[in-house]
């Protein structure tokens, strides 16, 4: 199953931390940016690695395409910079690499993946906002401690005997 | 294959560990420690700075060789060997008219040894005049904890955060200084704790609140006594704990009776109710951690405002159990380290007073040589003693008092009047303009040793990088001076070592906190020792104060204190409140971080925060220029409006300088600058006029942008 960066943008605390980790693991470019919302929660963003990447369905020389983890990477010697990928990507992901006239995206870290280390950006984040893993592995975990919290407070209301009929 | 080397990361309190990649002596790369377990940073986790760590090592304008001054600000390059003997001929020569002419600056961004060190030679030269740039931070926690329980540090770790029930953080923006320790904060909500935010600014900090107590600068301890009449009102206090442990509660109770919350309103402006319910929450808690930082501390009344939390802390029973204490964030990775070793001019290694005729004794038998018992200059009454022409040869260890001293303006002034002073660092900094004496340093990770972290937890630093040109580690410079000094004798009575290591066990012998803190355990064991830990055998010690505290009569001396605001306050002239922050990926006085090509981009420039209202008086939007004024300078910014700062308060960062602006009024205890209140007045300025008052200032990074 395709691992994903998974976002908790309710435990970020806009540290940029990521941003400062993915820019040393990628040569001076940082492919993950946060963003704060109206002084009060920030949240980071990078490529999504969507299932049905309209950026890999659309790359006129197949430059994009998906690797064993199932993200979506970038050949830069089928590149030609045309754009197209950064276009049709609702989130504003794929930039221009003006000096070598090619794209250039997040590779979920291929080369910490390929020795078996977790994505900069994730590895780093002192809060746990971003975490790496199967997607719906990780939901179900939300789902666990959702429940958990319920009972407990349930448990706690029960102290006050609020439950009793 | 570049080899993995494990080190502490050189920046905050939180004491990280990470590897360093290095080939051959040269870094490759960083890489996270998360096959560690039991580190401070759990799981490997790193804030921006750690990430960058790499870069200001590789800064171009490193010091390579030893410098001497021409003239003011003009250096030529000497050897080793001539500047060594040059220091000493002129320590020699002021030690031996009278050794009170001199103050020694140890760091809190060095290792324990050199730290060590720097106060040795100091005292066997004949004077207490040692400190360092704990005296501007944390003093009064240092003096207001020992006060109350008997030890000026924090009394618990990172994992009684994590098991607290409520946390307070008090005057600290724990997201933003201290981003990994905040995780814990996190983890601790994740299990339902409450979060009380007490802060002028909602800061990042605050956006993880339950309660936010938005009070004025300066009106800490009105907002404890609030607290503490609540608490005590309705009875919620530990009223077992309090009979078993402390003494003075009496007085306390009479002195908060009088702080009723709708009165306490008016004073910080916080609303009573909302007092009430952060009184509530955290005397139920049940289990309550406070943790504090520079917005408590650098007041005129830090140690009042230490000691009214501690005692908020006490009467709750918080004390000696896991899941609570007090928790005073350190700013930089040794500052706790430094203070243990005797970098204070009124005590020697250990917290052992040199008023103390048999602790005195002691010493002077263990250095061998006779030793002086009056109390030494601070960082700020030295630079007033060079006014007064008392002191005239200043030795500085990584430190840059420039940026770092509160209205340093005077300071500038003063340093132009010394006679003599030498700087040992790492890169130029605006206070080597007035150096006659440069001495290249090996950075931290070029370098080996022990660091204390802030919950005293000592961890050993691989060397990891070759340090540039003829850089050379801080515990040999010294060493090397001692020797020059004629203190060549081995043994503890002189400066004979052979590394680090060596220091350290000197160090074991003659401070009780870490006598079984040695550098062989601390090799092995990579998570580090909490002191203190008074054996080989010993394992190091979680949390303090299980069975007593650490006074005279073990008890904790509960403090009754009254309110006073800050000595500068608002009127016609200066209307508004001058508060100063800091940025997450910008450190102190950017002598690093300002060398870190990926934090430069991402944190550029200061900005002054105005209040809306504030900024509609004088017609300023975001990202235009203002120019503020105190008493003491002025200093120039770009603006951002927000809604996160009370009205009538600004905060400007103080990395870039800022301290151009603040108030050197002391407190009369921990003599600690009021850095963060003061009296100021905003103009709005062109950006010209503004980059004229900038360009009038010394520059952050000598050389740069």
């Amino acid at each position: 199953m395709a691992k994903r960066v998974f976002i908790d943008f309710s435990r970020c605390i806009e540290c940029r931390a990521c941003e400062v980790a993915c820019e040393r693991e990628h040569g001076g470019r940082s492919f993950i940016s946060v963003f704060e919302w109206e002084e009060m929660a920030a949240m980071a963003m990078n490529c999504r690695h969507c299932e049905r990447a309209p950026c890999v369905e659309v790359c006129p020389t197949n430059a994009l395409y998906r690797d064993d983890d199932g993200a979506v990477l970038l050949a830069p010697q089928k590149c030609i910079g045309c754009l197209m990928c950064g276009i049709v990507c609702p989130f504003g992901i794929p930039e221009l690499d003006s000096l070598n006239k090619i794209m250039m995206k997040c590779d979920l870290c291929a080369d910490r993946r390929a020795e078996g280390k977790l994505p900069a950006c994730v590895e780093t984040c002192p809060t746990d906002a971003l975490s790496y893993g199967d997607f719906n592995e990780i939901q179900r975990r939300r789902r666990g401690r959702f429940t958990r919290e319920t009972i407990e407070l349930t448990k706690k209301a029960e102290g006050f005997g609020l439950l009793q009929p | 294959m570049a080899e993995r080397i494990p080190v502490v990361c050189p920046y905050c309190g939180v004491g990280c560990r990470l590897y360093v990649l290095s080939e051959d002596g040269y870094p490759v790369n960083v890489d996270y420690a998360d096959d560690i377990p039991g580190i401070p940073n759990e799981g490997g986790k790193l804030c921006p700075k750690g990430n960058a760590v790499l870069e200001y090592i590789k800064a171009k304008d490193r010091l390579r060789r030893p410098l001497k001054a021409k003239e003011e600000g003009k250096f030529v390059e000497i050897s080793w060997s001539e500047a060594i003997k040059e220091v000493a001929e002129r320590l020699g020569s002021y030690a031996k008219d009278d050794p009170n002419q001199l103050m020694f600056f140890g760091s809190a961004r060095t290792f324990n040894e050199p730290n060590y060190l720097i106060q040795k030679l100091a005292r066997m030269l004949g004077t207490n005049n040692v400190d360092h740039c704990a005296r501007l931070c944390h003093s009064s926690t240092v003096s207001g904890l020992k006060a109350v329980f008997g030890a000026g540090a924090m009394s618990n770790t990172y994992r009684d955060i994590e098991e607290a029930d409520c946390i307070i953080v008090w005057g600290h923006n724990y997201a933003e200084t201290h981003p990994v320790g905040f995780r814990y904060v996190l983890k601790a909500k994740d299990h339902g704790a409450k979060l009380i935010v007490v802060d002028p600014r909602r800061t990042k900090t605050a956006w993880f609140a339950d309660l936010h107590l938005q009070l004025y600068p300066g009106t800490d301890i009105a907002l404890a006594n609030a607290m503490m009449h609540v608490i005590i009102r309705e009875n919620l206090y530990d009223r077992d704990f309090v009979f078993r442990r402390c003494t003075g509660f009496e007085e306390v109770a009479r002195t908060v009776e009088k702080y009723d919350p709708e009165r306490v309103e008016e004073i910080t402006g916080v609303p009573a109710g909302l007092i009430e319910e952060a009184a509530t929450t955290f005397a139920t808690a049940g289990r309550g951690v406070i943790t504090w930082a520079m917005g408590l501390t650098q007041h005129t009344h830090g140690h009042d405002n230490v000691r009214a939390l501690a005692t908020l802390s006490a009467i709750c029973g918080y004390q000696g159990r896991e899941g609570c204490g007090v928790a005073p964030m350190r700013g930089q990775n040794n500052v706790q380290g430094a203070c243990d070793l005797g970098v204070l001019p009124n005590v020697f290694p250990g917290y052992q007073a040199v008023t103390d005729e048999e602790r005195r004794k002691w010493f002077e038998g263990f250095w061998g040589r006779e030793l002086s018992g009056e109390v030494g200059y601070t960082v700020m009454e030295a630079a007033h003693a060079i006014e007064k022409g008392k002191v005239r040869g200043y030795y500085i260890m990584g430190e840059n008092p420039v940026i770092s001293d509160a209205n340093s303006n005077r300071l500038l002034r003063a340093l132009r009047k010394l006679d003599f002073l030498v700087l040992q660092d790492i890169v130029p900094t605006p206070t080597m303009e007035f150096a006659d004496i440069v001495l290249p340093a090996a950075a931290m990770l070029e370098n080996e040793g022990s660091l204390t972290n802030t919950e005293r937890r000592v961890q050993w630093s691989f060397r990891a990088i070759e340090p540039p040109g003829e850089a050379r580690p801080d515990w040999w410079i010294i060493g090397e001076i001692g020797k020059a000094l004629g203190f060549d004798s081995s043994g503890s009575g002189g400066f004979s070592y052979s590394d680090a290591s060596d220091v350290l066990r000197e160090i074991n012998a003659c401070t009780p906190q870490y006598r079984g803190i040695t550098p062989e355990r601390l090799r092995r064991n990579l998570a580090g020792i909490h002191w203190p830990c008074p054996s080989e055998d010993h394992p190091g010690t979680r949390f303090l104060y299980r069975e007593r505290f650490l006074t005279d009569d073990g008890k904790a001396h509960l403090a009754a204190v009254e309110h006073r605001g800050p000595v500068e306050t608002p009127d016609e002239e200066y209307p508004l409140m001058l508060t100063t922050v800091r940025y997450v990926g910008q450190y102190h006085t950017l002598t690093m971080t300002g060398r870190s090509p990926s934090l430069m981009k991402r944190w550029p420039m200061p900005y002054v925060e105005i209040n809306p209202a504030d900024a509609a008086k004088i017609g300023v939007r975001s990202g235009e220029w203002v120019i503020i004024e105190t008493r003491r300078g002025s200093y120039a910014a770009r603006a951002r409006v927000t809604g996160t700062i009370k009205e009538g308060v600004v905060a400007v960062p103080w990395h870039w300088g800022a301290n151009v602006l603040t108030n050197d009024a002391l407190d009369p205890v921990a003599k600690i600058p009021e850095t963060k209140a003061c009296a100021c007045r905003l103009r709005k300025a062109s950006e010209e006029e503004a980059r004229k008052v900038l360009d009038s200032l010394p520059a952050p990074v000598p050389g740069g942008e």
